[in-house]
């Protein structure tokens, strides 16, 4: 078990198994990216109330469900850090944080511009929306607070604290801001999850993007840590004679 | 020997007891806090309309805000000063539960930013036109909920505390995880006028307090040692 | 599930309903957004690459040049 778990944290292994696998995820999510954008596109019935802006769910709800496991990530990363000092779980929550935000900010993005018909205003302060854009925030925190340490070590650790701290701040946020949502919106503004019990070519095509958008999320960040090995690792033997054989 | 076997809870007196002394010699950090908490809720006024009742309208958010703000501009010097001369260190190095220490130390910062921005909020409110009835709840919210503010705000200080400058970081770091304390804090105010019952969200306030003096002094402790070497 | 495509023209696809803007707006920062996030990292990748691969070529020549001075400079190479 300690074996396997020092191994699973040596940046060498990760690089090795990453390289591996990288060409059949990217392989997977291109063919459900392409499936499940042009089914979204062409073959999804209209909805009932909101015609063709449906289309934009199958971009928006994988974005948002997303954005949410960007803090628990991190946060486990940052206790692998603290705890067992292992330098891939630094790595994984570096990339992860400005990734976190630009996920944060497109979910944020679709569902503006999907509410824009909606709600006839391009910016409501309803629940789901603040506590989005409260996590946008913590997650620049994070990321301002990475780049002004100097001292990597130290860098790693304040960081890995932070995103433990910010990860149970989210869910503070999270249900305080449907509290105060609530109280001042009693009557319940229009939700965009809660609709009638779908048709399965609603769903499956959703399902599919989401799939596709995860493993376009582990993708991106898999490229990105390998980056971050490369970068710290450059001094070792291995990395060497990487670049050497190249 | 005895001398030197000092209780957890004699170091934590101690420290309570320097840092309240040295913001007694420094007039300067204890008045600035509270003339900015003065200065900024009178710029809403100014700012947005002197209409009496847009006033009482936005007075419980603003003073709110303006106690969060201060409390942010005040973080500056909790441990900073401690940190230049290497006071701090010795904190680190001290055989006490580091947590009591730096409970200590927020509740000392605590005494002199906080506590005046509570105590002189009903001022500010008469000045805001808030209704009357609300002024004891603004005052008890506040009394409650800017220790958390001050606690949440030491884990920031604490992570950035070895920065040159790190008046805008803190910000971004701090200002995220005070809004929970601003939606609970502003929301009690406005349910006393509307009359309903304040048990429940007074009982949310002292769960923020309880849970903010038994973590972040845990965290900010943690950090510390991460960012004094 | 594939009954049919929703719509009976190529005009009627781009004018999605009347929501033209809405949907094609979405669809293009998502396409955006996903060539960024993967041709970055692979450009940056390139990029590390041709930067380690330089140091390691200027690092090689100096060690060379080096052990026919002294043999004792080895570590100061490092950087």
């Amino acid at each position: 078990m300690w074996l396997w778990f020092s191994k699973l944290g040596s940046p060498k292994w990760f690089y090795e198994l990453s390289g591996k696998w990288l060409p059949w995820l990217a392989a997977g999510m291109s063919l459900l990216l392409i499936v499940g954008i042009i089914w979204a596109l062409l073959f999804v019935p209209p909805d009932y109330q909101q015609g063709d802006t449906i289309r934009i769910m199958y971009v928006h709800v994988p974005f948002a469900s997303i954005s949410l496991a960007f803090f628990p990530l991190m946060a486990v990363a940052g206790t692998i850090t603290l705890v067992w000092r292992m330098k891939l779980a630094d790595m994984v929550a570096k990339t992860a944080a400005p990734l976190g935000a630009w996920f944060t900010a497109l979910a944020l993005a679709s569902g503006s511009i999907w509410g824009s018909d909606i709600w006839g205003t391009w910016w409501i302060w309803d629940g789901r929306l603040t506590s989005m854009l409260l996590q946008f925030f913590l997650l620049v925190g994070v990321i301002s607070l990475r780049s002004a340490l100097e001292d990597a070590d130290a860098a790693a650790k304040a960081c890995a604290l932070l995103s433990i701290v910010g990860c149970i701040n989210v869910f503070v946020i999270k249900y305080s801001v449907d509290w105060w949502n609530t109280l001042h919106q009693p009557s319940g503004s229009f939700s965009l999850s809660d609709e009638a019990p779908n048709p399965p070519e609603v769903w499956v095509p959703l399902v599919i993007m989401i799939v596709a958008v995860y493993l376009f999320f582990v993708v991106s960040l898999i490229l990105s840590t390998r980056n971050e090995i490369l970068e710290r690792e450059r001094r070792s033997q291995w990395v060497q004679e990487l670049i050497g054989a190249n | 020997m005895t001398a030197q076997t000092v209780t957890t809870f004699q170091a934590f007196k101690a420290t309570l007891k320097r840092d309240l002394l040295i913001a007694y010699k420094r007039k300067n950090d204890m008045v600035n806090p509270f003339m900015f908490f003065l200065i900024v809720a009178s710029l809403f006024p100014i700012g947005i309309s002197p209409d009496p009742d847009r006033l009482a309208e936005i007075a419980s958010g603003v003073l709110w805000i303006s106690a969060l703000l201060a409390s942010l501009l005040a973080m500056d010097n909790l441990f900073r000063s401690d940190y230049e001369d290497g006071s701090l260190e010795q904190l680190l190095l001290s055989p006490h539960p580091l947590y009591f220490l730096v409970l200590a130390k927020n509740i000392s910062h605590w005494l002199v930013s906080g506590l005046p921005v509570a105590l002189v909020s009903p001022l500010v409110a008469y000045m805001l036109n808030l209704p009357g009835e609300s002024y004891f709840t603004l005052f008890i919210t506040l009394l409650i909920g800017t220790p958390v503010l001050s606690l949440l705000g030491s884990i920031g200080v604490a992570l950035t505390v070895g920065l040159g400058s790190r008046g805008l970081i803190l910000a971004v770091i701090t200002l995220p995880m005070s809004v929970p304390v601003l939606i609970a804090g502003t929301l009690t105010v406005q349910q006393t006028l509307n009359g309903a019952s304040l048990a429940g969200y007074l009982a949310i306030l002292a769960a923020m307090l309880f849970a903010a003096v038994s973590f972040a002094p845990l965290a900010s402790a943690a950090a510390l040692r991460i960012s004094v070497k | 599930m594939f009954e049919s495509i929703q719509f009976s023209s190529f005009g009627d696809f781009v004018e999605m309903g009347g929501y033209a803007f809405n949907v094609w707006s979405v669809y293009a920062l998502f396409l955006l957004f996903f060539f960024i996030n993967l041709y970055f990292p692979i450009l940056k990748r390139k990029q590390i690459m041709r930067e380690q691969k330089r140091r390691l070529l200027v690092n090689r020549e100096k060690v060379s040049i080096d052990s026919k001075l002294s043999n004792n400079e080895m570590d100061k190479n490092d950087s």
